[in-house]
């Protein structure tokens, strides 16, 4: 009797048995990223289960007297405006374009003639004490929408104030905001809903309708008001600042190419504010004093 | 021995190798990372940072093989341990390892939904991580109660790979139930503790012993990562302490978030065939109109088929990191791992509305049930709440007006278009 197996060529035997041997054995998934060192993880059991540790937490320590300003604007470095399309409507388009147009996204927009950029959102990260003018507030904020687009494409709130969601449009929308305060409900034909989140978000969280994917904005709650979004021609102004210690701005676009959407500057003038690659800049701004910072963004800072 | 005898007992051999000695037996199953989460635009997190908070995820809850709870977490440890570990039974017949019997080969070792079968179930399996559940009797936003993640385990889910575990004893459930918050507040704590140090800690310049910075060749800062380290660090462990907490809050007061319909709302049983039918005939134009908008998503058929343009929130973290990766071009020390987690991700999936003929409630079919969907929406999902998001909010529809649109969805599989006539065998003496 001759085996079947002599008659092949061993030269191919082998490979063939290997690849059975990988096939057949040893299949497991690739795992990523670390694991645990459990030396390392029982050290911080311990000192996290001795207590101990105060509990409340470091309380802010208020520091300095007084209150100051800091205003400037950001302008495009660069060439060529970013030109907007439209965005990608297809449905409702009655109701979602206007004279057969949908409206233009608004990615990146860039003053023609000042080439200010909007839409930035400048903020502060921490503070020790807050003037009575950037408090938590009551209010209602409206927050609309129009030919399937939302009327304020970056939309800051107060903690304690109350957005009151709006639908302009002939036809339905639902209001699907992302993030801690999560909320997704309809909102009828040319009625609001009210709705006061509770969490402060570190930056702004995307604002989507289900019914109409292309809608889009951004949505930044905070615990005080020292949040600005810059206007069409790229200036913001925050008043009232807490003088006499160190602040930590953070600038945000949703365009920008740094993490989290964050704006990373590398000119002279960032520089002089320390400006780090999560996109914050320090400042301390002395009583009274009204310090105004005037920032070149060069193209490269977006991604599109 | 003939030659070709002996070629082959020798190929045989190797075959016998490559079999039996080519695997190792398999490690402890480990606790891995939410490398999304890791590599993600939000928070790129540096491989000392990734060791770091496996570090602190290990301290704070245990192994795979030996869970761990802080008393701040209101985890029972019993029941974590009768699910945790490798799948066993004791002289007198009771469980351990349920977790691992039962769940592991779809929901994965480390809650992320990513187990062996995974890639070939449709819904993919929950990931907890997030601690978001849609099936529960809660605001959109909450946590699910523990009858709920029961309910859910009793049930399954119908329509999908999730089985029924009823025949499982209480304790067992129980035990579950318990093991998959933990794996939520666990994956939870991940993500907090990688915005953690994204945020708050990274790079700061280094600076000798006189406290003067150290400055490189070229008279830059020379520039290092703050450790994350609760074990040395008492600041980081209240940080720590807080984050927790903050999680905690939601999980520990869930039963006030519960969605409790008004008794005068709830429409009566056994309603005269006259009432039941005007509810269903109110909830078919509550359905079609612009202000319940069902018929946007769910299609005007309610065959599912209106708008499928959507994603759920796990789909979409996965598609927004694929499209952030397309989008850059700077390279840095995490691009390699970026390109791997890239690879390692499943196909995305849109969100599919339901199609509402099939009589098949992903959530249960009790009207109770099907009213919790329409009032807070699905969490997670494109499907929006129609009552109010939070006790005391301003909702879309009255109640009354759900329990309508309740009578018409419970009414479309049984109209004649969701059960077309299927062809009878002719009887010809009848026909002549």
């Amino acid at each position: 009797m001759v085996n079947p197996l002599t008659k092949l060529p061993s030269f191919l035997l082998l490979p063939a048995l290997l690849g059975l041997g990988v096939v057949t054995g040893c299949q497991r998934g690739e795992e990523l990223g670390p694991v645990a060192s459990a030396a390392a993880a029982l050290k911080i059991r311990d000192a996290l289960t001795a207590g101990g540790s105060g509990g409340g937490g470091a309380a802010a320590v208020a520091m300095g007297t007084g209150w100051g300003t800091l205003k400037g604007r950001f302008v495009f470095d660069g060439e060529d405006v970013p030109q907007m399309v439209p965005y990608n409507a297809n449905k409702d388009m009655e109701a979602c374009t206007i004279a057969g147009k949908a409206p233009l996204q608004e990615t990146l927009l860039v003053d023609e003639s000042t080439k200010g950029i909007a839409n930035l959102a400048v903020f502060v990260r921490s503070v020790s004490r807050v003037h009575e003018s950037a408090e938590a507030g009551s209010g209602k904020v409206d927050f609309d929408q129009k030919a399937c687009q939302f009327l304020t494409h970056v939309f800051p709130l107060v903690l304690g104030n109350t957005i009151v969601i709006k639908n302009s449009d002939p036809v339905g929308h639902n209001t699907n905001i992302d993030g801690k305060n999560s909320f997704n409900q309809t909102i009828p034909v040319g009625e609001s809903i009210d709705f006061k989140p509770q969490k402060e978000e570190a930056v702004p969280v995307s604002v989507r309708c289900s019914i109409h994917p292309w809608m889009l904005a951004y949505f930044l709650p905070r615990k005080n008001g020292y949040v600005a979004i810059t206007s069409a021609d790229g200036s913001f102004e925050i008043a009232n600042l807490p003088a006499g210690e160190d602040l930590e701005f953070q600038v945000w676009h949703e365009s920008a190419s740094g993490p989290g959407h964050s704006l990373i500057l590398t000119t002279p003038e960032a520089k002089d504010l320390k400006w780090s690659k999560k996109g914050r800049f320090k400042v301390k701004l002395g009583e009274d004093e009204v310090k105004e910072i005037n920032l070149a963004v060069p193209s490269t800072a977006f991604s599109l | 021995m003939n030659s070709s005898v002996r070629i082959f007992c020798g190929w045989l051999s190797l075959v016998g190798v490559i079999l039996l000695g080519g695997c190792d037996m398999p490690d402890a199953p480990q606790f891995r990372l939410n490398m999304v989460q890791m590599v993600s635009d939000a928070t790129p997190t540096p491989p000392a940072y990734q060791e770091q908070i496996a570090n602190v995820l290990d301290g704070m809850f245990g192994t795979p093989d030996e869970p761990f709870a802080l008393p701040e977490t209101g985890l029972d440890l019993r029941k974590l341990q009768m699910a945790a570990g490798p799948a066993w039974t004791d002289d007198k017949g009771a469980n351990f390892g349920l977790y691992r019997k039962h769940c592991v080969h779809c929901h994965g070792v480390t809650g992320d939904g990513r187990g062996p079968t995974a890639l070939f179930l449709n819904p993919y399996p929950r990931d907890y991580r997030a601690g978001v559940y849609k099936f529960k009797s809660t605001y959109n936003p909450a946590r699910p109660t523990d009858e709920d993640l029961h309910r859910v385990l009793i049930n399954g889910i119908p329509g999908t790979a999730m089985p029924s575990f009823s025949l499982s004893p209480q304790a067992e459930l129980e035990s579950l139930a318990e093991y998959v918050k933990y794996l939520s507040i666990r994956g939870q704590m991940e993500i907090a503790l990688a915005n953690y140090a994204f945020n708050d800690l990274g790079e700061e310049e280094t600076v000798d012993d006189k406290g003067e910075p150290v400055l490189d060749d070229e008279g830059e800062p020379v520039m290092r990562l703050i450790p994350l380290d609760p074990a040395s660090d008492e600041e980081q462990r209240t940080v720590i302490t807080e984050l927790l907490a903050e999680i905690m809050d939601p999980w520990n007061t869930v039963n006030e978030q519960i969605i409790v319909p008004e008794e005068g709302a709830i429409p009566v049983d056994n309603r005269p065939a006259e009432d039941v039918a005007a509810s269903v005939a109110k909830g078919r134009e509550l359905f079609y109109g612009i202000r319940a908008n069902c018929m946007k998503c769910h299609g005007p058929t309610g065959l599912g088929d209106g708008q499928q343009d959507d994603f759920d929130n796990w789909n979409k973290a996965h598609k927004q990191f694929l499209d952030s990766l397309a989008s850059s071009s700077e390279e840095d020390e995490l691009t390699g791992t970026r390109d791997s987690v890239a690879a390692s991700l499943y196909p995305i999936r849109n969100a599919i509305p339901r199609n509402l003929r099939k009589g098949i409630y992903r959530g249960g079919h009790r009207r109770i049930d099907v009213f919790w969907r329409i009032y807070a929406g699905i969490a997670g999902t494109p499907m929006p709440g129609s009552g109010p998001a939070s006790p005391g909010a301003q909702g879309t529809l009255t109640e009354e007006e759900i329990w309508s649109i309740v009578d018409y969805v419970l009414s479309l599989p049984y109209e004649t278009p969701s059960r077309p006539l299927e062809a009878l065998p002719t009887n010809l003496e009848l026909v002549n």
